[in-house]
């Protein structure tokens, strides 16, 4: 390093030049830190304030955290996603069709691997992270099959009416349930149901009487309490002459019933049970539980229907048996002449036709009757929802996996082994492609069935993306021409956007559905579905205008001003020049409003479509689901939220990956 | 006001002027910006415009390829005049280059494609017959391994080259040049100012408003002096920098100077 001074600023001669020939060592940085307790000093608990707000913010996350966990461990009822599934993802879409939104399911990943690899958007690392998620939703279902123990369910028989509160039940003498060959039934007598605390306890499948004795239960030992902290109030709080009064009334009121387990005898009498064929009605087995045998155990010969039969000796009394691998049964309807059974936590299912007795349905132990009672621990909840879930998922998402791998291999592929001519451009090329016939195969494969079949995320899906492709060239053209010279053009345009803009979408979808038809009789015939597209892409279309005419805006009058000088005419120069431009800086506003757009067409419930909401909304008005709207509406969030997450995090990508505006200068 | 015939440097006096303005007036509203401008200028001229800041350099030059509009008077370009008639200004413009201060490249276009754009477009040259032109021109420019970058990664000085290989793309008769070098670093300078040189030596018609008074003296056949929207004195370099007449004109030098 060489330092001269000025040779004339009357410096002493000796300081008047200096030269340094020493050469400094290269150093690494010093480290930062020094393991985890530095960083939490540095980073969580600078100074008091720092530590305050760091306290604060954990314990209110934790406490949100710990209180949602519990409930959708413990509490929540997610049968209604489960069961619902394909409701939630294509609504009423027939069943013979679904191949069709399979393959375009398929289609489109493929086409958004392509995409990805094309603009280097991310690395093959997402992939091992994606198969990892996918393997874990093969692994899991049988993981916990294995190790967590069969489902069991509380079985109530006797001859009694059992009240509680309002409700009156009564056991079902008989009962039929779906087993699979090599199966083994346990049926068992709890001894210690001996009294009311006890009962109040229980968890598990339980029918309803069973779900009757125990709110009864509960009833009681709530009545005792209240009565327990009467009395401790009267002999022990300083009171007014009123008050006591008050509170000796009060207490007067209450009357405590005697014990449930003394009233209903509940399990002191000998139970006899039978386990019949469903088919030939054969008795397979019969055995009597009492407090003092031990519990009896069934092998299954065949797949199908099995009966139960329970019945007490003692009119008066009651049991409850515990049961295990009695499972509820879940119906489903493919028509009304081809119904299937299948049990809750396997995949077998029967088609055969239900049992009947002296020309009598048996009562089936379905959801709807056995509901989860109690609180669920998180061995139960991963058995009871997570690996029905995930059973259902694994496919489907191993198969969109490859679908994405392969699109991905195939644009790497393409940029490797292509003729040099193309100068690595054929990817691109091949994506555009892909991306301009995508619009034409979804419609080839969704065209044949009727728009009012579609419905859950498949109609959301589709109301976006018709949402957004067109009302992309629609709102360009109106920012070009809210721009234009002309003043006809220009009015034209400003006001249709203000006005759309003026307007909540709402209504936009209202004077769509409504409106539409008044205009010309014609449109009567378009249906709903096409309206609210139709709405959709005009309100979108006037947002994508002002975005897109901020970034002409945006751009130097430089930029014009060459291209003028070159000779270019102005359709020339908007095409190559300034609108490629503007549209590169409107990329994350226009990603923007897709992911909003997909928000908004929420709103198309209104006007009567079945979309992601709409379907949340009405899976919960079938009768074993009433009560489950959190649940729904979780779920549905979490679609939202993942689908907004993912185009953000796409469209951040390839940004980052300098295909978008990261270009400018 | 010395009337100096353009004078010889190779450049024939007998010839047709390739660019004739008469009168040219122009006003950005009420301020009157150029002022009676009537000068004629010959093929393969090197004219280098001077003056101080506002004086009108820019928009006269722009006015010559209607940039601009003037409202009096009559340009007249390669026996063209400029008028209303749109086809009039695109004829024009194929035959006039022009070079900005600021570039002026297209960011989101590769070099290559920001050279081959005009004349695939413009002149409606097939792709192959632009590729080579503009392989052609960034080699005679000086930069042919920059071919596939973005005007974004380049340096200003390297722009400026790919900016002047765009305007020659079109293969002009004409190139103006508008302060080509103010926006650079000083190194950077030389190695525009080089490829112009070497663009005048080769027999381009070009009109450059600039500061650089070396490359004036250098390589101009005529040296014109705006104020205030008027041409106030013109000559060649030699009678200009060493015998201006006009007050105005000497006290300019010897501000820059
Ligand atoms: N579009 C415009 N509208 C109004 N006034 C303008 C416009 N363009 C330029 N002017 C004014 O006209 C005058 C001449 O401008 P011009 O750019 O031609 O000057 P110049 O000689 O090139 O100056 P410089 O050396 O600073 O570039 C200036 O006073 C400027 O403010
Ligand atoms: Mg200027």
């Amino acid at each position: 390093m060489t330092t001269i001074s000025d040779p004339h600023s009357g410096l002493p001669e000796r300081v008047r030049t200096q030269v340094n020939y020493d050469e400094p060592a290269i150093k690494p940085p010093p480290l930062l830190s020094v393991g985890p307790l530095a960083w939490m000093r540095n980073n969580l608990f600078r100074s008091t304030f720092d530590t305050i707000l760091t306290v604060v913010f954990a314990l209110v996350s934790i406490s949100i955290i710990t209180g949602l966990l519990t409930w959708a461990i413990q509490g929540a009822n997610w049968f209604v996603i489960t069961r619902n599934l394909r409701l939630f993802m294509v609504g009423r879409f027939p069943v013979g069709e679904l191949w069709r939104t399979e393959w375009m399911a398929l289609f489109i990943m493929f086409v958004a691997g392509f995409g990805l690899a094309t603009y280097r958007a991310v690395s093959y690392r997402i992939f091992i992270f994606a198969i990892v998620v996918v393997a874990l939703s093969f692994a899991i279902p049988p993981i916990v099959a294995a190790t967590t123990p069969p489902e069991y369910s509380l079985l109530a028989a006797g001859n009694t009416e059992v009240a509680a509160g309002t409700v009156t039940e009564t056991p079902i003498p008989e009962l039929a349930f779906v087993g699979q060959a090599g199966e083994e039934i346990t049926i068992s007598y709890p001894t210690s149901l001996g009294d009311d605390a006890r009962l109040a306890t229980l968890s598990g499948f339980t029918d309803r009487a069973t779900t009757a004795v125990i709110n009864a239960a509960r009833n009681r030992l709530a009545q005792e309490e209240t009565t327990a902290r009467l009395q401790e109030r009267l002999a022990n709080a300083p009171l007014t002459e009123e008050q006591r009064e008050a509170l000796s009334a009060q207490l007067a009121g209450i009357e405590i019933p005697p014990p449930v387990t003394d009233t209903l005898q509940v399990n002191t009498q000998p139970v006899d049970i039978e386990i019949l064929h469903g088919e030939t009605l054969d008795v397979l087995a019969q055995a009597t539980l009492s407090q003092e045998s031990e519990s009896f155990s069934l092998t299954l010969p065949d797949d199908g229907w099995y009966i139960l039969r329970k019945t007490m000796r003692d009119e008066g009394s009651l049991a409850i048996l515990e049961a295990r691998n009695i499972e509820p049964v879940l119906v489903s309807e493919l028509s009304a002449l081809d119904v299937r059974y299948r049990s809750m936590t396997s995949d077998f299912e029967t088609g055969a036709r239900r049992p009947r007795i002296d020309g009598l349905d048996v009562p089936i132990i379905n959801i709807i009757d056995y509901q989860y009672f109690g609180k669920r621990n998180f061995p139960e909840f991963m058995k009871l929802y997570v690996a029905p879930l995930l059973a259902q998922l694994d496919t489907p998402l191993l198969f969109l996996l490859l679908a994405t791998g392969i699109g991905y291999a195939a644009s790497y592929g393409l940029s490797r082994y292509s003729p040099p001519v193309y100068r690595g451009q054929l990817p691109l090329r091949v994506f555009s492609i892909l991306f301009l016939i995508s619009p034409i195969v979804i419609y080839i494969l969704l065209s044949a069935v009727n728009t009012s079949r579609w419905g859950g995320l498949l109609l959301t899906f589709m109301l976006t993306a018709v949402g957004i492709v067109l009302s992309f060239p629609i709102g360009v053209l109106l920012a070009l021409g809210r721009r234009s010279s002309l003043p006809v053009v220009k009015g034209v345009c400003i006001f249709f956007i203000e006005v759309v803009r003026g307007v909540p979408l709402i209504t936009v979808l209202f004077i769509a559905n409504l409106m539409l038809p008044m205009l010309h009789p014609s449109l009567v015939q378009v249906d709903a579905v096409l309206r609210a597209m139709a709405g959709i892409t005009l309100f979108s279309a006037a947002y994508l205008a002002e975005n897109v005419r901020g970034g002409l805006q945006a751009i130097p009058p430089g930029q014009e001003e060459a291209a003028r000088a070159l000779g270019l005419s102005g359709v020339q120069i908007t095409l190559y020049i300034t609108l490629p431009q503007a549209l590169r800086a409107v990329i994350p506003a226009l990603v923007g409003q897709a992911i909003s757009l997909f928000k908004d067409t929420s709103l198309v419930a209104i006007i009567g479509l079945f979309d992601l909401t709409r379907i949340a909304d009405s899976v919960i008005s079938q009768p074993e689901f009433i009560g489950a709207r959190p649940e729904s509406y979780l779920f549905i969030s979490i679609i939202y939220f993942v689908f907004s997450y993912l185009m953000a995090w796409v469209s951040r990508k390839i940004e980052a990956s300098g295909s978008g505006a990261a270009r400018r200068f | 006001m010395v009337d100096a015939a353009p004078v010889a440097n190779g450049v024939s006096t007998n010839t047709e002027p390739i660019i004739r303005c008469i009168n040219v007036n122009k006003w950005f509203g009420e301020f009157h910006v150029l002022r009676d401008i009537t000068v004629d200028i010959y093929p393969g001229e090197v004219v280098v415009i001077i003056g101080p800041s506002g004086s009108g350099k820019s928009t006269f030059i722009r006015c010559i390829n209607r940039l601009e509009e003037h409202q009096e008077g009559k340009i007249i370009v390669d026996g063209i005049e400029l008028s209303h008639d749109v086809r009039n200004i695109a004829a024009i413009r194929r035959e006039i280059g022009m070079v900005f201060q600021q570039f002026n490249l297209f960011p989101h276009l590769s070099v290559l494609q920001n050279i081959m754009l005009a004349p695939m477009k413009v002149r409606n040259w097939k792709k192959d017959r632009a590729e080579a032109k503009a392989r052609e021109l960034l080699e005679r420019v000086g930069i042919p391994e920059q071919c596939d970058k973005y005007p974004g990664q380049l340096s200003g000085g390297q722009q400026q080259r790919v900016a002047i290989a765009r305007a020659l793309a079109m293969e002009p008769k004409i190139m103006l040049f508008d302060e080509p070098t103010s926006a650079l670093d000083p190194e950077m300078i030389k190695e525009v100012l080089d490829v112009m040189k070497e663009l005048a030596l080769s027999g381009m018609t070009m009109i450059v408003v600039t500061h650089e008074m070396g490359f004036a003296r250098e390589v101009a056949d005529r040296v014109l002096f705006f104020d205030q929207g008027r041409i106030v004195e013109q000559g060649t370099p030699e009678h200009f920098f060493q015998n201006a007449q006009h007050p105005r004109t000497q006290l300019f030098l010897s501000q820059i100077l």
